[in-house]
C-alpha cells in the first residue's frame, strides 16, 4: 500500500514535526526536516505493508535526518530555545517546565522518552524504530525518566 | 494526571508555523532541485576521490571491456566496466535489490607542465576499490569498504566523521564530511579542511 502524500501530511504533519523539533530543537530545521521527510516518501516506490508500517518509516527518517541536521556543519541562526520557549502558549506552568526539561535531556533519552510518552509507542516497537535492543532503550527510557524526576520533581509522577 | 498525559498537554503548544507550506506541488518544485543537488554531490564525491590522487573530473564517453567483481555498498557484485582508453570507464551491474545499475566516470592525472594524462585501468580500478559513502532513504549514512560497513548516522562530530577499517591487516583512514564529500587513504586520515565542500 502507499497512501497518497496528501492524505499523510494530512494526518502526520503535525506530529512528526513535533518528533523533529524534539530532536533539532530548532523551528526552522524541523520543518525543513517534515517537508524532507514527505518529498522522501513521495519520490520514492517503496511500498508499505499497513498503516503502523507508513507511520513507523515515517518517524524513523524524521529522526535520522533530524540528527542529520543536528550533525552538519553550519546550522540556521536558530532562535535559541528559550526565546523559542517563550513563543509557546503553554496551558500551565507545569506543562512548560516539563517541555523544558524534555528540551534539557540528551538527544538519546530524549528521543525514546518522545516515542514513549508522546507517540505511545512500546518498548518494543521503539527498539525496531530505532535499531536498538529492547534493554537498551529500557535503560535510556529509564534514565530519562531519572533525569525529568529530578527536575521536576513532584511534578513527574512515579507511573510509566 | 499520567506521565503520558502530561507530556502531551505539554508538546500540544508545539506547532509548525503558519507560514509552513507542504502543498505537493511546491514539494514537486523542490524534489527537482535536491535530484540536482544529489547529482552534484556526486559529482564532487568524485572529483574528491580524483584530487586525492592528483586527478581531475573528466566527462565519460563511450574500449576494453571486463567483467570483475567488486564490492560495492557491502555487496561482492559481478560489474561489467568498460574501460574507453581515455581515463574514463562506464560500468553496470545488477544490485542487492535486483536492479540493474549504470555508472560511470573517470579521470585525468595533470602532470607537472600542466598537460592532462588520462588515468589507466589500473589506476581506475584503484579508485573502484576504494571506500565509498551511501546517503540511505532513511536518512542513515553508511561507509562501506569490501565486505565492510559500518553506520556512521550518529558520529558526525561539527560535519566530520572518521573511519578506520582494517584488511588482511592493511589500514583504510576515511574522513567523511556530512553531505560534503569524503576521502580516504591508508597512511592517515586525510583532514577535511583540505578540501571544500558543496
Amino acid at each position: 500500500m502507499k497512501p497518497s502524500v496528501e492524505i499523510l501530511i494530512e494526518k502526520y504533519r503535525n506530529n512528526l514535526y513535533v518528533m523533529a523539533f524534539s530532536v533539532c530543537k530548532n523551528a526552522q530545521d524541523a520543518e525543513d526536516v517534515v517537508q524532507d521527510t514527505f518529498i522522501q516518501y513521495w519520490s520514492q516506490k517503496k511500498e508499505f505493508e499497513s498503516e503502523q508500517h507508513i507511520r513507523a518509516w515515517l518517524i524513523r527518517v524524521v529522526i535520522n535526518k533530524a540528527k542529520n541536521k543536528n550533525n552538519t556543519f553550519f546550522r540556521r541562526n536558530a532562535l535559541p530555545l528559550e526565546d523559542y520557549i517563550q513563543t509557546l502558549t503553554f496551558e500551565s506552568e507545569e506543562s512548560s517546565e516539563l517541555f523544558e526539561a524534555v528540551m534539557n535531556l540528551p538527544e538519546k533519552y530524549r528521543i525514546v522518552i518522545h516515542l514513549f510518552y508522546y507517540e505511545d509507542y512500546s518498548v518494543n516497537e521503539i527498539a525496531k524504530i530505532l535499531k536498538l535492543t529492547q534493554s537498551n532503550v529500557k535503560v535510556r527510557l529509564s534514565r530519562g525518566r531519572l533525569l525529568l524526576r529530578n527536575t521536576l520533581k513532584e511534578d513527574w509522577g512515579y507511573d510509566e | 494526571m499520567t506521565n503520558k498525559e502530561k507530556y502531551k498537554k505539554a508538546f500540544s503548544a508545539v506547532h509548525p508555523s503558519d507560514e509552513f507550506s507542504l502543498e505537493v506541488e511546491k514539494m514537486k518544485r523542490i524534489r527537482k532541485r535536491y535530484v540536482c543537488k544529489k547529482m552534484a554531490a556526486s559529482i564532487l564525491c568524485c572529483v574528491l576521490f580524483m584530487t586525492s590522487a592528483k586527478v581531475a573530473y573528466a566527462m565519460d564517453v563511450g574500449g576494453i571491456q571486463r567483467t570483475v567483481q567488486l564490492w560495492i555498498q557491502g555487496d561482492c557484485t559481478n560489474v561489467t566496466v568498460q574501460f574507453e582508453g581515455d581515463g574514463t570507464y562506464s560500468m553496470e551491474y545488477t544490485d542487492a535489490d535486483g536492479n540493474e545499475q549504470f555508472r560511470g566516470g573517470g579521470g585525468v592525472e595533470f602532470a607537472s607542465d600542466g598537460s592532462e594524462i588520462p588515468l589507466s585501468e589500473e589506476e581506475i580500478m584503484e579508485y573502484l576499490t576504494m571506500p565509498d559513502v551511501e546517503y540511505k532513504d532513511d536518512g542513515s549514512v553508511w561507509v562501506y569498504w569490501y565486505d565492510q560497513k559500518v553506520d556512521i548516522t550518529d558520529k558526525f562530530v561539527d560535519g566530520v566523521c572518521y573511519v578506520k577499517f582494517v584488511k588482511d591487516k592493511e589500514p583504510m583512514y576515511v574522513t567523511v564530511k556530512y553531505h560534503g564529500g569524503f576521502a580516504a587513504g591508508p597512511h592517515k586520515y586525510v583532514d577535511p579542511d583540505s578540501w571544500v565542500s558543496n
